[in-house]
């Protein structure tokens, strides 16, 4: 624990807050709610909790200390908050632009009777994108408030002493979930413009951190000109502006991809693309018998029982000494890592008669198409994953028989289907199944909603922009609390683009300085 | 109270060498009937912290030092503190350690770096009077009770045959000294051996065996029972120190002049004054090497043994040959520091060098001021082993082996106060484990040390670690100046190694500054009265604003100037004045941190069992993830979330794991009859949830 007199110190320094006109709103504001002061340090976080896709009404769930300013400047509630947990129709506000974002319920929840132990609030509100994103980014804008991390709010429940053992147990398998399925969202962000964008900024910041830093801790014997720190004041003007820039783009640099990403991948001539084909009803890639036809991804928006998915067909994969087709299989296995759902397809013929080589041969070639299984886990992930053995045509119907009995009664393999992209053999079944899986993915409210994962990218984003604005105020007055706002724009960008440690910036301030001392 | 303790650090004359000797043998007599509980071994920085820290615990404590001259020598530069070193200093100080008081009893030029860049970024540093150092050093350990020192060369760690229950754990029963006398047994052994563990010195192309010039190396059996016995995983790692320079031989009117603080800052929070006074101190000379100094570099690299081998060397203590390859054609700062009030020598900081000795004189002479400098004593590089130190838990004690110890640079540190940190912390747990206290750990949220610790044992090094700021997350609140709050008040509470006398200074320092805090914040009134009060300040406040004096203290106005204005309630607080600005600035950020640090706390108390099958853990993690975690043992959750591969999920199914295994362990023990038994059982299930 800390000593107690810092306890009390920092009382007094919470108290002086509530007073300071240079204070940051956020302490002002819950202060007039009458936050308690130990409490107001806590992050509310806010999430969807509902599924998207079709669905007529989407729930935003926000908890922690600031919850009912949220609740009031939200729902435009002056004073008085709603009674406790009974459902109140509203408009839902812009709490800066004043405009109308929805019309909808909100459901107050005061501590301790909520789902986390703490002050919660629900908006019911309609289930379209661009409404939820609104109210998303609203939320992001009030003060003190930022998105859930993974797992956050059942993390909190449990904290509070809501969950029993047992449900904690099932905790780490939730988060794990969770921040795979944000991994792969900001995977496929990060492949593209905006990634490189982040990147670069990330790499800036880095530099900059590392150059005050060196500037703070070895300036006094080293030579370490002063020029350095006016070329860090610059590339945090620069910086700052950049983002701000970004920030009030309202074309958001880039067409995001919506949906549940489905990938195709196998080795080549399988069928895939005969898959893809089947799946839109319409000709998409090119299909021919040679091996190593579709050299580059083909992507297909589609209606998979009125749930968006975003199909993507892969190059086989083989070792070519071909260079176009080396690339596309580097695109292949990228997208594999990228994706929610993978259907790997197999032509039958190349699949042993005998059940138990049957399930070893499977299982070697599920590993070689999706590498990251090898790496990242012990079991195979049943539920991200689907076999496909295609051409069941070209089998003798007895033989396919015993082949589909037998695939059945193995343990350890993804759930299996026999189709032929040929006759149609086996499609309706194989249908249903990826039916089924698409609409579990949809009710994860993580998986393929990129408007959320920009939602998240703004709030941090904003914080980063802060964090500068504090190192520009204590630039001439003390550089140790400037140094604190590059550190702070750093880990707000790094909950991006990744963490960002001690040693990577003294990696940098040795690479970039001669420090003899 | 304040004053009467200073002068009674600062009046207490160190004896003299030859009687401290006397008394020193005569101690040695009674040795072989003698068993203690902790002994150390070395009597370097870490050594002597930890022997005066397992002292203050309360244990029987040995120290054993190949020669007692150089207990508290300074092998390499004449100077203490600095950018995070500093901070390191101060806090070893709030602990009650030895370092901050011997480098106000020996230091003979002040000044606090960084005193533009904030308050917690500042350095306080000195240069140090080698010989006053030493004798500070070595009174204190004389009249530090239940303390013996013991000259002699440790031949052999002596432990126990592993317990067949727990394969691969011994236990220290003692050492046996090289001269083949008695074994002295005790529970606790720290090892502090420095540069001296299979050391080997390189000067050219020459090599001997030894961990520093002029003096024996150490035994071979050290090496090999840590090596062999323990099955220890060892690295080595390098380093050198520069020749030293005839003060009289050199024109200090070609170096620029580099006077110290014309008011010297005391480093102990017990001082209000060093014992130099101001005008006594001495000034450093800074020089610059040039094209001449490198084109010795490059012509001497075939006579340089030491620069070739591929060994670990620090990346920021480099040599002048290093420096000099790595960043050519750039001129880089030598500093020329005083060795002494009576010291006839230089140390030319930033000349580290291991060429022969004619071409280290070819080369300073390269250095106008330097043309006709004579050498003392050449420079030369060391190489020497070190242990692993993921091997330790954050008490320092070796994970293997219980009651074994290990502090300083057999931890691949560099530096006096990093070994000193460590050595106080190692002496104070070594002495719990003997008096069988459960042992105490700092988190990097409170403290230096606690980051020092922490990045050792949960990271390791791959080069010798050196402090700096940088490293600490939590930089605004650990500052030099709240010290004392952060760690004394702990250090006597729950450690037990600081003495009551300074407990009750940092009592009253810490109620001051509340109350202080507090009128301050009772001084409420609007900015057109402030104005009134105190018509030099700018104030664009709207006339009915309300302002507290805290707030004022963060708009830039002085305590002083506030106390002036408001003498009834504010001059009792006149001596906090410089604390009380910086708390008022400071807590601002400090808060925000709070509830970071707080979860940092939280998993850092929830410890990981040491024997713990992570491979057959019915937990879900991946393969991956068993392998770090099995490869590092992290000791607390704490440090396994820090680790680099490890998933969020992972963490939260540790918990989930460390959780319900403390609940079996109470539900196990409450069926048993034995009261007491089970209540401390409870305790240990709750703090450490599993058996160490």
């Amino acid at each position: 624990m800390l000593p107690s007199v810092c306890r009390g110190v920092w009382r007094a320094a919470v108290h002086t807050l509530r007073t300071s006109r240079g204070a940051p709103p956020c302490r002002l504001l819950s202060t007039c709610d009458g936050v308690p002061a130990g409490l107001a340090d806590a992050d509310t976080i806010f999430a969807l909790s509902s599924g998207h896709g079709r669905c007529g009404v989407a729930v935003v769930r926000v908890s922690g200390p600031s919850s009912a300013t949220a609740l009031r400047r939200m729902a435009g509630l002056r004073c008085s908050l709603p009674p406790p947990r009974a459902a109140l129709l509203r408009s839902i506000t812009d709490p800066q632009g004043k405009e109308v974002l929805d019309r909808g319920l909100v459901i107050w929840f005061p501590a301790p009777h909520s789902f986390t132990g703490e002050d919660s609030v629900e908006f019911h509100i309609h289930g379209g994108t661009a409404v939820i994103t609104a109210v998303l980014q609203a939320l992001g804008s009030v003060p003190g408030m930022r998105p859930a991390d993974a797992g956050e709010f059942t993390r909190r429940a449990f904290q509070a002493g809501k969950l029993g053992l047992t449900e904690v147990e099932g905790l780490g398998d939730l988060i794990h979930a969770e921040t795979e399925a944000q991994r792969r969202q900001a995977l496929r962000q990060m492949s593209g413009e905006l990634g490189h964008l982040y990147q670069d900024w990330s790499h800036k910041l880095k530099r900059c951190l590392a150059h005050v830093e060196a500037f703070i801790d070895f300036s006094e014997d080293e030579l370490i000109e002063d020029g350095v720190l006016n070329q860090v004041d610059r590339s945090v003007c620069n910086l700052q502006a950049e983002m701000e820039r970004h920030l009030k783009d309202e074309r958001k640099g880039e067409r995001l991809r919506s949906g549940v990403q489905v990938v195709i991948a196998g080795a080549t001539n399988a069928g895939k693309s005969s898959l893809l084909n089947k799946l839109c009803q319409r000709p998409a890639a090119i299909v021919s018998p040679i091996a190593g036809t579709t050299r580059d991804v083909v992507e297909t928006a589609l209606d998979i029982g009125g749930f968006p998915v975003l199909l993507s067909d892969t190059a086989g994969l083989r070792d070519s000494p071909d260079l176009v087709e080396r690339e596309g299989v580097r695109r292949a296995l990228e997208r594999v890592e990228q994706a929610d759902l993978t259907l790997v397809v197999v032509d039958c013929a190349h699949v042993p008669a005998d059940a138990q080589q049957a399930a070893a041969f499977l299982q070697g070639h599920l590993r070689s198409v999706l590498p990251t299984v090898k790496q990242r886990e012990t079991a195979f992930p049943a539920d991200r994953c689907l076999l496909v053995l295609n051409k069941t045509d070209l089998l003798p119907e007895d033989e396919r028989r015993t082949l589909d009995e037998e695939l059945r009664q193995v343990s350890g393999l993804p759930p299996v289907c026999l189709i032929s992209c040929h006759t149609n053999e086996g499609l309706q079944d194989f249908l249903t199944l990826l039916h089924v899986r698409v609409k579990t993915l949809c009710g994860d409210p993580l998986s393929g909603a990129p408007t959320l994962t920009q939602a998240r990218h703004r709030a941090h984003l904003q914080q980063c922009v802060a964090a500068l604005a504090q190192y520009k105020h204590y630039r001439n007055i003390d550089l140790a609390l400037a140094a604190e706002g590059v550190r702070l724009a750093l880990t707000s960008l790094g909950r991006i683009t990744g963490r960002v440690g001690a040693e990577e910036i003294l990696d940098i301030i040795f690479k970039d300085f001669c420090i003899g001392k | 109270m304040l004053e009467r303790c200073a002068s009674h650090m600062l009046s207490k004359k160190p004896p003299l060498l030859q009687s401290f000797l006397s008394l020193v043998s005569r101690r040695v007599s009674h040795l072989a009937q003698q068993q203690y509980d902790v002994i150390v071994v070395g009597g370097g920085h870490a050594g002597t912290e930890a022997a005066a820290a397992a002292a203050r615990v309360g244990a029987e404590t040995l120290l054993v030092t190949q020669k007692i001259n150089t207990v508290g020598a300074l092998s390499c530069n004449p100077s203490l503190g600095g950018v995070g070193k500093g901070h390191l200093v101060k806090e070893v100080d709030a602990l009650d350690g030895l370092c901050g008081r011997a480098g106000d009893w020996a230091g003979i030029h002040f000044s606090i770096l960084n005193r533009s860049k904030g308050p917690a970024v500042w350095g306080p540093r000195a240069q140090l009077d080698r010989q006053r150092y030493r004798e500070f050093i070595q009174s204190e350990l004389l009249s530090t009770p239940g303390l013996t020192v013991l000259e002699g060369s440790v031949e052999e760690l002596l432990v126990t045959e592993p317990n067949p229950e727990e394969p691969g754990r011994h236990r220290v029963t003692g050492i046996r000294l090289a001269n083949g006398s008695h074994p002295i047994s005790a529970s606790s052994v720290v090892l502090t051996t420095g540069t001296f563990l299979s050391g080997s010195l390189f000067m050219g192309q020459t090599t001997s065996p030894g961990g520093r010039i002029g003096d024996a190396p150490s035994s071979a059996g050290l090496s090999h029972t840590l090596r062999e016995r323990l099955g220890l995983r060892i690295g080595r790692l390098r380093t050198g120190t520069p020749p030293r320079i005839v003060k009289d031989s050199v024109d200090l009117s070609l170096a620029d002049l580099h006077p110290p603080d014309s008011h010297p800052t005391p480093f102990s929070f017990l001082n209000t004054r060093t014992r130099c006074k101001p005008e006594e101190q001495l000034p450093c000379y800074l020089t610059r090497t040039n094209a001449g100094v490198e084109r010795v570099v490059r012509e001497s690299l075939h006579l340089n043994h030491h620069i070739q081998e591929d060994i670990k060397g620090p990346r920021y203590c480099p040599s002048i040959e290093s420096r000099v390859l790595r960043f050519p054609g750039r001129r880089h700062q030598v500093w020329l520091e005083p060795e002494g009030v009576t010291s006839d020598l230089l140390y030319p900081q930033g000349l580290s060098m291991t060429m022969p000795p004619d071409i280290q004189l070819r080369l300073i002479r390269e250095i106008p001021a330097m043309h006709r400098a004579e050498i003392h004593t050449p420079g030369y590089g060391v190489q020497y082993d070190f242990v692993c130190p993921t091997q330790l838990s954050p008490a320092l004690q070796v994970k293997s082996t219980q009651g074994l110890f290990l502090a300083g640079q057999i931890n691949g540190t560099t530096g006096y106060e990093e070994a000193a940190a460590q050595g106080l912390w190692a002496g104070v747990n070594a002495a719990r484990w003997a008096r069988a206290m459960p042992p105490v750990a700092l988190s990097r949220t409170e403290s230096y040390i606690g980051v020092l610790i922490d990045d050792l044992v949960s990271r390791g090094v791959t080069e010798p670690y050196r402090m700096f700021t940088s490293r600490a997350e939590f930089r605004t609140y650990l500052r030099p100046d709240n010290a004392d709050l952060r760690l004394t008040l702990k250090g006597f509470e729950e450690v037990g190694c600081v003495s009551s006398l300074r407990y009750q200074e940092a009592v009253r320092v810490r109620d001051s500054l509340q109350d202080a805090l507090a009128a301050l914040q009772a001084l409420a009134q609007s900015s057109s009265k402030w104005r009134k009060k105190l018509p030099d300040i700018r104030m664009s406040e709207n006339k009915c604003t309300i302002l507290s004096g805290v707030e004022l203290l963060q708009h830039n106005v002085s305590f002083e100037m506030l106390a002036s204005a408001f003498p009834e309630c504010l001059s009792p607080y006149i001596e906090f004045s410089q604390r009380l600005n910086i708390e008022a600035v400071y807590n601002l950020h400090c808060d925000k941190q709070k509830k970071e640090m707080e979860r940092i706390q939280k998993e850092e108390n929830m410890s990981l069992p040491q024997d713990i099958d992570y491979f057959s853990l019915p937990v879900s993690l991946s393969q991956e993830v068993r392998e770090i975690l099995d490869r590092v043992r992290p000791s607390t959750l704490g440090s396994a979330a820090r680790l680099q591969g490890i998933t969020p999920a992972a963490v939260v199914n540790l918990l989930g794991y460390v959780v319900h295994t403390g609940q079996r362990e109470r539900i196990r023990h409450r069926n048993q009859p034995d009261q007491k038994e089970e209540k401390e059982e409870e305790h240990s299930a709750r703090n450490a949830s599993l058996p160490q």
